[in-house]
């Protein structure tokens, strides 16, 4: 069996990044390897961690572009995956800009997020 | 007699004032150069028919025409300040007074109308005094409170739904039979009740609002809610100016409501709002190439239908009127104005 794939989930709302990290963890061939809770603490744990993926939330303190900049910057293998609550245009192209290519409107079904954060591991 | 013609010679070319004749019944009998002007018709064209052509639908269909001429017939005469409609279909803000005129036996020959167009007049005065002052203050009110519910119910109760959401679905997971399926529908309604409230946050506070201008606000909402679905728009304008934010918001938020319709009701392929200055306002349509209206729209809405008088509520409020036709095959269209005037900073 090959490694794990690595996860960091970065939100600022508890109840989100702690069922988001479950339901993650729960995966077979999936582990969560940080939890941040903004901006900073996300870029900090990247860089620490190197995970796989890192599934950040757009609208937290300090700016899920900013973070997705910096982990690409501290990080460069990790791929980044945008979870929000909006669905914007103006929200997605600023997290395209970051070099994000994978954006999840929150409320999809876990299979799908998890689906999801798979793809952009192999990818 | 010389007098009598220099008389009817004024009254002809006079351009400021609509100034004509009705029989004892309403029927236009006389038409001059100022009535062409102001309201579009050429004499050809409107001499023989009812006044009431002068008049929005919704008047004609509350007896107003009828009724003026009554007051006139009792009082003698009947001054009365409101919407008239043009040929075009636009509307002015009209001082009337119509007069009965009665032979030397007294005996009613007919009526006397004078119009003026008090149109742009008015839209200077409204802007400038207490209340137009009170409408910018209270239509800005009104968007912020909405945003801020939009934004509370957006992070805060949309966010702990999604969050119990996840966790129903990873609870069904771990669970069997019946257990699971309970909790499975557990999520759907949850599930179903989070798009309810997006679509409440949507139209409490939709793409494009907070843009700097309302030509880009519209473009951005535009662009965001209409196209796809094999609907295209074009957007056209003529504005030299930004309006006042409250005259924006305003358009912003009929051509909203007109383009929910469009896309719930239309079945159209292509819309078009155009924006155009005119008398001291901006007039707007909003025109689609579906199906059109089942029913005569604006004088009888229908209960639990808000749309239409929402549109024209707002409208109103501002000091301008709104419109709504589209036969059945033809396509619908919305059209509306609003007074746009500067009232600069004290
Ligand atoms: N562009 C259109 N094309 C065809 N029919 C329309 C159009 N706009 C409105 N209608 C018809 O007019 C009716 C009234 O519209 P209105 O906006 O008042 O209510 P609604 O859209 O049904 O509900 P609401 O706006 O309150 O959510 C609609 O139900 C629809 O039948
Ligand atoms: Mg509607």
């Amino acid at each position: 069996m090959s490694d794990p794939v690595t996860v960091l989930v970065a939100d600022d709302e508890p109840l989100i990044r702690e069922v988001l990290a479950e339901v993650l963890e729960a995966e077979p061939g999936l582990t969560v390897v940080a939890v941040a809770a903004d901006a900073g603490e996300a870029a900090e744990l990247a860089e620490l961690h190197r995970p796989a993926v890192a599934v950040l939330d757009v609208r937290m303190p300090g700016g899920g572009a900013w973070a997705a900049r910096e982990i690409r910057r501290r990080s460069p293998a990790t791929r980044v995956v945008a979870f929000s609550a909006y669905g914007d245009s103006a929200s997605v192209d600023e997290m395209r800009q970051a070099g994000v290519t994978t954006y999840l409107l929150k409320g999809l079904p876990n299979t799908a997020i998890v689906a999801a954060v798979r793809r952009a591991a192999t990818g | 007699m010389p007098e009598q013609s220099d008389l009817e010679l004024l009254v002809q070319n006079v351009v400021d004032y609509a100034i004509f004749m009705l029989d004892p019944r309403g029927h236009i009998v006389s038409w001059n150069a100022g009535a062409e002007r102001i309201k579009g018709w050429t004499a050809g064209e409107i001499v023989g028919r009812h006044f009431s052509a002068l008049y929005p639908p919704a008047d004609v269909a509350a007896g107003k025409p009828a009724r003026e001429l009554e007051v006139a017939v009792a009082e003698g005469r009947l001054e009365d300040e409101g919407w008239r409609v043009r040929k075009d279909g636009t509307r002015f803000w009209a001082n009337v007074i119509i007069t009965a005129l009665r032979d030397d036996q007294g005996r009613l020959r007919g009526f006397g109308k004078v119009t003026r167009d008090l149109t742009e007049r008015r839209a200077v005065e409204r802007a400038l005094d207490e209340r137009g002052r009170l409408l910018a203050h209270l239509v800005h009110a009104q968007e912020m409170e909405r945003r801020r519910i939009a934004w509370d119910v957006h992070d805060d109760t949309i966010q702990s739904m999604v969050a119990v959401g996840m966790r129903l679905q990873l609870l069904a997971t771990r669970l069997t039979g019946e257990h699971q399926a309970a909790v499975t529908r557990l999520n759907d309604t949850v599930d179903a009740a989070v798009g309810r409230l997006r679509n409440l946050t949507f139209r409490l506070h939709p793409p494009g609002i907070d843009s700097t201008g309302l030509v880009e606000g519209l473009t951005r909402y535009l662009d965001q809610v209409v196209s796809g679905d094999g609907l295209t728009y074009e957007l056209t304008h003529d504005l030299a100016a930004e309006p006042p934010p409250e005259t924006s918001i305003t358009i912003f938020r009929i051509c909203q409501e007109a383009l929910t319709n469009v896309r719930k009701h239309a079945r159209a392929r292509a819309v078009t709002v155009r924006l155009a200055s005119a008398e001291q306002g901006v007039h707007v349509w909003v025109n689609d190439d579906g199906h059109g209206f089942e029913h005569a729209g604006e004088n009888d809405p229908e209960p639990g239908h808000f749309g239409l008088i929402e549109m024209r509520e707002r409208a109103e409020i501002a000091g301008g009127w709104c419109a709504v036709r589209g036969n059945p095959g033809e396509g619908a269209t919305v059209e509306f104005w609003v007074p746009a005037v500067s009232r600069g900073e004290p």
